[in-house]
C-alpha cells in the first residue's frame, strides 16, 4: 500500500484517509519517532527526512477525559481520549473516545465524526 | 552582566472589572510606578503581556495602546502572546533587555479579561481557551482546557495512584490561602466534600477542582542595580529565569506526567541563580486545575515523582508547611486573567520577600520560585526572586 501514500502528508490528505477509515502518519528516517498529526519536520530531531505512514487502526486508551463543559459548537458529555498505537515509534492519536474504555483497555478506530473537521472515533 | 530587580510592584483586585483594558491596566501600572518611585519619563521601554484581546475584546496592537494610556507614548513597546504563560514571557524579556544592558528601568504588565464582562458566554469562552491547543490535530476532537489537564492528571493517576481526595486537598488548601488575600476573586473556605459534590466540568475536574474566570491586571517595574540603587524603594532580585517548550499536540510529548517544558525551564532557573529546590521558601505555581499543582510541585523538584498527590492534604504545602505553595490563593482562588497571571505571581512573591504579604506571610521568606504554564504544557517559564542575589 506504500505506494499510494501520499508524500508529503498534508493535513487535507490525512483527513481525506481519515474518512477512508485509514490513519495516516509519519515515521522519522533519521530517529525512528512517529507522529499521527503531520509535521514538516521531526519534532524529536528536527530531520526533513519524514516517511508517511500507515498506522494501525487498534490500540489501547493512553489516557482519557470526559469533557461536560464544551466548547462552542460542541455538545458536552463526551470523551476524549489519547491512543497508544503500540508501534515502534511511539505514534499516540487524540481521538473521540465512544466507548467505557479505561486506560489500557483496547479501542479500534471505528468511525469519523464531523463537527468542525474530520476527527477519529476510537471505541 | 547587570543583575535585574523588581523595584515596584502592582496588581488590581482579580474578580469582575467592567472597564475598558487600558482603564483597568493603568491601575496596576501607576501602583507599580508609584511603589517604585519613578515617573513616566524613567520608563525606557514596556513590555506588556495580554493573550486574547483579539479574540475576547476585538482589541489587538494593544501595547502602545496601554502605554499611550498611562503616558509612556514614544518608548518601544512590545506585546507577548503564549497562553497562560503570556506576562511571564513579557517579564523574561524585560529581564534580558536590562541584564543586557539595554535598558535601565522598564515596565513589564499583563492585562486580560475573561469574565463575562467581555460579552462572552461560558461556552465561547471555553472555545476561545481551547484555541491554544493545536487547530487541525486537537480543537476538532472538542477538547477544552480542563480537559487538555485532565488528560494529564487522569494518567498520573492511573502511574502513581493519585486520588479524587488528593486533587480537593489541592482546592481546599488554595481556597484557605485565598481568603488570606483582599485582592482574590474567592475569599471563601471550600471543603473536599464540596468539592467531589460540584458537577463535572472535565473529569477528573469537578467545578471546584478549575480556576475561575477573571479579569484583572498586574504590573512590575524591573530595574537594574544602579538603577535601583537609586530608588528609595525595597527591591528584590531577579536571580533566575528559564524557559522551555514542549511538544504541541499533547499526543506527541514523551511523557504525560513529567510536563517536561516546567522541568527544563526549572533546570535553567536553579543553574542561572545557583541554587535547587530546597532552597526555596515560597512558590507561586500555575493551578489552572488542581492536577496541574500535583503536576508542577513534582517538576520543579519538590517532590519526587508521584508523591505530589498527597502533599496538599498533609498540609506539606500548605502556608506553615515544608515548602508553602501558593499562598496568595494560586490561580484556583485568587483568580486567573491569562495574560495578568504570571506577572501577578511576581507581585506576591516580591511581597513575601519584602515581608509586606499580611496574613498570608511566609515568614522569613528570602527566596521565592514562580511557575507560569501556557497551553498544554507546551511552555513553561520558571522564576527566582531574592531578598539579596
Ligand atoms: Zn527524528
Amino acid at each position: 500500500m506504500s505506494d499510494t501514500l501520499p508524500d508529503p502528508l498534508t493535513h487535507a490528505e490525512w483527513t481525506a484517509a481519515l474518512r477512508d477509515g485509514r490513519l495516516l502518519g509519519q515515521r522519522c528516517g533519521a530517529c525512528g519517532n512517529e507522529t499521527a498529526a503531520p509535521k514538516a519536520a521531526c519534532n524529536e530531531c528536527g530531520s526533513r527526512e519524514i516517511e508517511t505512514v500507515e498506522l494501525p487502526t487498534e490500540g489501547t486508551v493512553y489516557t482519557e477525559t470526559t469533557i461536560a463543559v464544551a466548547p462552542a459548537a460542541f455538545e458536552g458529555g463526551y470523551r476524549v481520549a489519547v491512543i497508544d498505537l503500540g508501534t515502534e515509534g511511539n505514534a499516540r492519536v487524540t481521538a473521540r473516545l465512544e466507548s467505557d474504555a479505561d486506560i489500557g483497555d483496547a479501542v479500534a478506530f471505528s468511525d469519523v465524526l464531523e463537527v468542525d473537521e474530520p476527527v477519529p472515533v476510537f471505541g | 552582566m547587570h543583575q535585574a530587580r523588581i523595584v515596584g510592584v502592582g496588581m488590581t483586585n482579580f474578580g469582575v472589572h467592567d472597564r475598558p483594558l487600558p482603564e483597568l491596566f493603568s491601575s496596576a501600572a501607576f501602583d507599580a510606578m508609584d511603589d517604585a518611585g519613578v515617573d513616566a519619563p524613567a520608563i525606557e521601554s514596556f513590555y506588556l503581556g495580554n493573550a486574547m484581546g483579539g479574540q475576547t475584546e476585538r482589541d489587538t496592537h494593544l501595547a502602545p495602546t496601554l502605554a499611550s494610556h498611562i503616558g509612556l507614548a514614544g518608548i518601544p513597546c512590545q506585546r507577548y502572546e503564549d497562553a497562560c504563560a503570556t506576562s511571564s514571557n513579557a517579564f523574561k524579556h524585560a529581564v534580558r533587555a536590562v541584564e543586557a544592558g539595554q535598558h535601565d528601568i522598564v515596565l513589564v504588565g499583563g492585562v486580560e479579561r475573561c469574565t463575562p464582562t467581555t460579552g462572552l458566554d461560558t461556552p465561547e469562552m471555553t472555545s476561545v481557551f481551547a484555541s491554544a491547543s493545536h487547530r487541525q490535530y486537537e480543537q476538532p476532537t472538542g477538547l477544552s482546557f480542563p480537559g487538555v489537564f485532565g488528560l494529564l492528571t487522569t494518567r498520573h493517576m492511573h502511574e502513581y495512584g493519585t486520588t479524587e481526595e488528593d486533587l480537593a486537598a489541592v482546592a481546599v488548601k488554595n481556597h484557605r490561602h485565598g481568603t488570606y488575600n483582599p485582592r482574590a476573586q474567592f475569599g471563601s473556605e471550600t471543603t473536599v466534600e464540596e468539592v467531589l459534590e460540584s458537577p463535572i466540568v472535565a473529569s477528573p475536574f469537578h467545578l471546584f477542582d478549575c480556576c475561575p474566570f477573571s479579569d484583572g491586571a498586574a504590573a512590575v517595574v524591573v530595574a537594574n542595580e544602579e538603577a535601583a540603587a537609586d530608588l528609595s524603594s525595597e527591591s528584590v532580585a531577579v536571580s533566575g529565569v528559564g524557559h522551555a517548550t514542549d511538544t504541541i499536540p499533547l499526543a506527541d510529548k514523551a511523557d504525560f506526567t513529567a510536563t517536561q517544558s516546567a522541568r527544563d525551564a526549572a533546570d535553567q532557573a536553579y543553574e542561572q541563580a545557583g541554587v535547587g529546590p530546597d532552597d526555596v521558601d515560597v512558590v507561586e505555581l500555575h493551578d489552572c486545575f488542581t492536577g496541574a499543582e500535583v503536576l508542577a510541585i513534582e517538576a520543579l523538584g519538590f517532590f519526587e515523582d508521584g508523591e505530589g498527590g498527597p502533599a496538599a492534604a498533609n498540609g506539606e504545602t500548605a502556608l506553615g508547611g515544608r515548602i508553602p505553595v501558593n499562598p496568595s490563593g494560586g490561580l484556583k482562588a485568587k483568580g486567573h486573567p491569562i495574560g495578568a497571571t504570571g506577572v501577578a505571581q511576581l507581585v506576591e512573591l516580591t511581597e513575601h520577600l519584602r515581608g509586606e504579604a499580611g496574613e498570608r506571610q511566609v515568614e522569613g521568606a528570602r527566596r521565592g520560585l514562580a511557575h507560569n504554564l501556557g497551553g498544554d504544557a507546551g511552555t513553561t517559564i520558571v522564576s527566582i526572586l531574592e531578598v539579596d542575589a
